[in-house]
């Protein structure tokens, strides 16, 4: 599962999402660039509210009202999605980019059937008539795992388990056997034997498939499992990436430092655990330095400007390449900042 | 669902007795001698004395009840005090005009109420969805009498396109529906309009737009479908209080329909027709009410198990 170095599948770059509320625009997403190449996984993690889900919803181009796309470009294959048309993008979504949710739960509708809702991305992208749908929906029904699934597929969503929702879910976005898949907390909402089948799943599947996949979670034991890269994202921008077991082995930004001490019970909630200190700045009082600076235990006067994800130079310890974090400790400013600090 | 069924039928069973009762009472109710009331002052000894024995006023109360109930059930209403037809052969196709008004009422209420709530609710907050919810506010608090005399002044006097009164044709059909269907039109499309908000922000709805699903269908098929079942029981609500409604409509349009037929008994104290008019239009309500209740869980059932 090693990066390809041709185009990536899916280039993110200076993404943009605000939502325009009364109290003001809330910047969600602010400046986020990431790559996925074929038959790679990247994982994104974060405390809630950093901005995973509206950057997965703005891939999708699902964000909501009053939320917009600011700004930045998304890259499938070469192609900007932000440049296309509503109906244009509408023929890929579902089709070459497909997402699974948090709720598998809710997330089906009440009233079709488990059959009829796979499908119908049959139907609609493929162009298939009902019978071949039909047919084919229940080969993807057996694919994801679902047994019986002639009988299931003639089912309602609430006479399903919440695995078995979440796999009618897999089923539905991988129908079209899409280039990116997105999958935002697709385990959360379920049991741990449950949460590590699904990943198992997806991971499989990708393997046959190739394609990319875009993973969200606040877990770093999911991440552990799965990814191939890391990006840490907090309040709205990526403030680390690296390689997963890079990420791991010696995590630079001291908000990923303080995600790590979280690992030992992945079982838990991060956000139960408070392993750090304070919450996510609202909108209104986002610093205009470094964003972490009211919860960094190394904050300086330096962190006051703003810093830039960049690959780090100074201060890292293992020699190696990879990466690039937000961070000013990782500067040479660093350096003449705190010496000039230990002087005066 | 039978057991069910059958639980909401036999809580049906006081209710129609009720029913019943309140109409058998309208004749006991009467102030002084119903028969005297019915007959008029001219009338003589022996005609009240005739009168009281046709109505069985002499026998003690609860074998009248018994009397009426046993009549009821041959579907036998008595016969009018005025011209002696059975009640029941004036009743029956006066009903059927009611029904078929309050049925175009409620096509009007339906098609009118669901677009609106719709058209509403896709665009919240716009002008388009203002618009819609200050017409459902006028709509609801016109007076039906005062909205159907304004149509008709517009639609047949001024402008001549229909007639102003009567029903058989279909150009008829057109001011009573929409008089009759205007407040129920507001009411369901406010509730469309609130039910389809809360389940545009569902989840499976994100699910539908992740599909690739054209927008149009996201709302008609996806979001629609769940949307509806809120809105059936009201549909069904307004079916029954139509009927009952229907009185002021038809007399404004003069059409012959079971309300011109209670206005004029009552007039002429015609008490047994008011008798078997109460007991039509009660137990159409009841049942409307019986067979919305049945619909809604049928629609309902995939999400109560939930
Ligand atoms: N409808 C909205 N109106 C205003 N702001 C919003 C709205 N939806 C999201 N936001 C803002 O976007 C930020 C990021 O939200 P997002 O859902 O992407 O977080 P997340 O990282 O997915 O968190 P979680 O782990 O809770 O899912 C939130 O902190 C919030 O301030
Ligand atoms: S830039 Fe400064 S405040 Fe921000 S994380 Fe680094 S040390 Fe902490
Ligand atoms: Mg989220």
């Amino acid at each position: 599962m090693a990066a390809t170095d041709k185009t990536p599948i899916l280039k993110v770059e200076g993404l943009q999402t605000s939502f325009f509320t009364h109290d003001g625009e809330v910047k969600a997403v602010d400046g986020v660039d990431f790559e996925v190449g074929a038959n790679e996984t990247l994982g994104i993690v974060g405390e809630s509210g950093s901005g995973k889900s509206i950057t997965s919803l703005s891939i999708m181009q699902l964000v909501e009202s009053p939320g917009k796309i600011k700004g930045g470009s998304i890259n499938l294959t070469g192609e900007d999605l932000l440049k296309k048309s509503k109906s244009q993008f509408a023929k890929y979504r579902g089709n070459r980019v497909s997402m699974i949710f948090q709720e598998p739960m809710t997330s089906l509708n009440p009233v079709f059937t488990v059959g009829h809702q796979v499908s119908e991305a049959l139907r609609i992208h493929k162009k298939l008539g009902k019978k071949d749908a039909r047919q084919e929906a229940i080969r993807m029904l057996k694919l994801v795992g679902i047994p019986a699934p002639e009988d299931r597929a003639k089912r309602y969503p609430h006479e399903l388990s919440g695995g078995m929702r979440q796999r009618v879910m897999i089923a539905i976005a991988l129908s079209c056997d899409p280039e990116l898949l997105i999958a935002d907390e697709p385990t959360t909402a379920l049991d741990v034997t449950i949460q590590a089948q699904i990943l198992e799943l997806i991971k499989n599947l990708q393997e046959s498939s190739g394609m990319a996949v875009l993973i969200i979670t606040h877990d770093l034991g999911v991440i552990a499992e799965t990814a191939d890269k890391v990006a840490v994202m907090y309040a709205g921008e990526v403030v680390e990436q690296a390689d997963v077991k890079t990420l791991f082995k010696r995590p630079l930004h001291p908000y990923t430092k303080g995600l790590m001490n979280a690992i030992p019970r992945h079982d838990v909630d991060m956000d139960e655990l408070e392993v750090i200190k304070g919450t996510v700045p609202s909108s209104a009082e986002m610093p205009s330095g470094c964003r972490f600076m009211k919860r960094c235990p190394y904050a300086s006067e330096i962190c006051e400007t703003h810093p830039s994800l960049a690959t780090p130079t100074h201060n890292y310890g293992v020699e190696d390449d990879s990466g690039a974090v937000r961070c000013w400790i990782y500067t040479e400013e660093w350096d003449t900042a705190t010496k000039k600090q230990e002087v005066q | 669902m039978y057991i069910f069924i059958i639980r909401r039928f036999l809580q049906l069973i006081p209710v129609i007795i009720g029913v019943t009762l309140v109409a058998f009472l309208i004749i006991q109710l009467i102030p002084g001698d119903a028969a005297q009331v019915m007959a008029g002052e001219a009338a003589s000894e022996e005609q009240l004395e005739q009168m009281r024995e046709n109505l069985g006023l002499n026998e003690p109360l609860y074998v009248q009840y018994g009397t009426f109930l046993a009549d009821l059930v041959r579907l036998d209403l008595g016969q009018s005090v005025r011209t002696d037809q059975p009640v029941m052969e004036l009743v029956a196709p006066r009903f059927w005009i009611t029904l078929e008004l309050a049925f175009w009422g409620l096509v009007v209420a339906v098609v009118v109420g669901l677009l609106g709530g719709i058209l509403a609710a896709t665009k919240q907050n716009s002008y388009r969805d203002l618009g819609t919810m200050m017409f459902a506010v006028i709509g609801l608090s016109m007076p039906n009498f005062w909205l159907g005399l304004m149509l008709m002044y517009l639609f047949s006097i001024e402008l001549g396109w229909l007639p102003t009164s009567g029903w058989g044709d279909w150009q008829q059909i057109f001011l009573p529906a929409i008089t009759m269907g205007t407040a129920g039109a507001a009411i369901i499309a406010r509730m469309t309009r609130s039910a389809m908000l809360e389940v545009l922000g569902e989840d499976y709805v994100r699910t539908a737009r992740a599909k690739g699903v054209k927008e149009r269908l996201v709302i008609y098929k996806h979001a629609l479908r769940n949307a509806l079942i809120p809105v059936v029981t009201v549909i069904g609500l307004q079916f029954g209080y139509f009927l009952s409604g229907a009185v002021l409509t038809e007399s404004v349009f003069s059409i012959n329909g079971l309300g011109r037929l209670v206005v004029d008994a009552i007039s002429q104290r015609d008490f047994p027709v008011v008798q078997g008019t109460v007991i039509v239009l009660a137990l159409t309500f009841v049942l409307t009410n019986f067979i919305v209740d049945i619909l809604y869980r049928v629609l309902n059932k995939r999400i109560e198990i939930n």
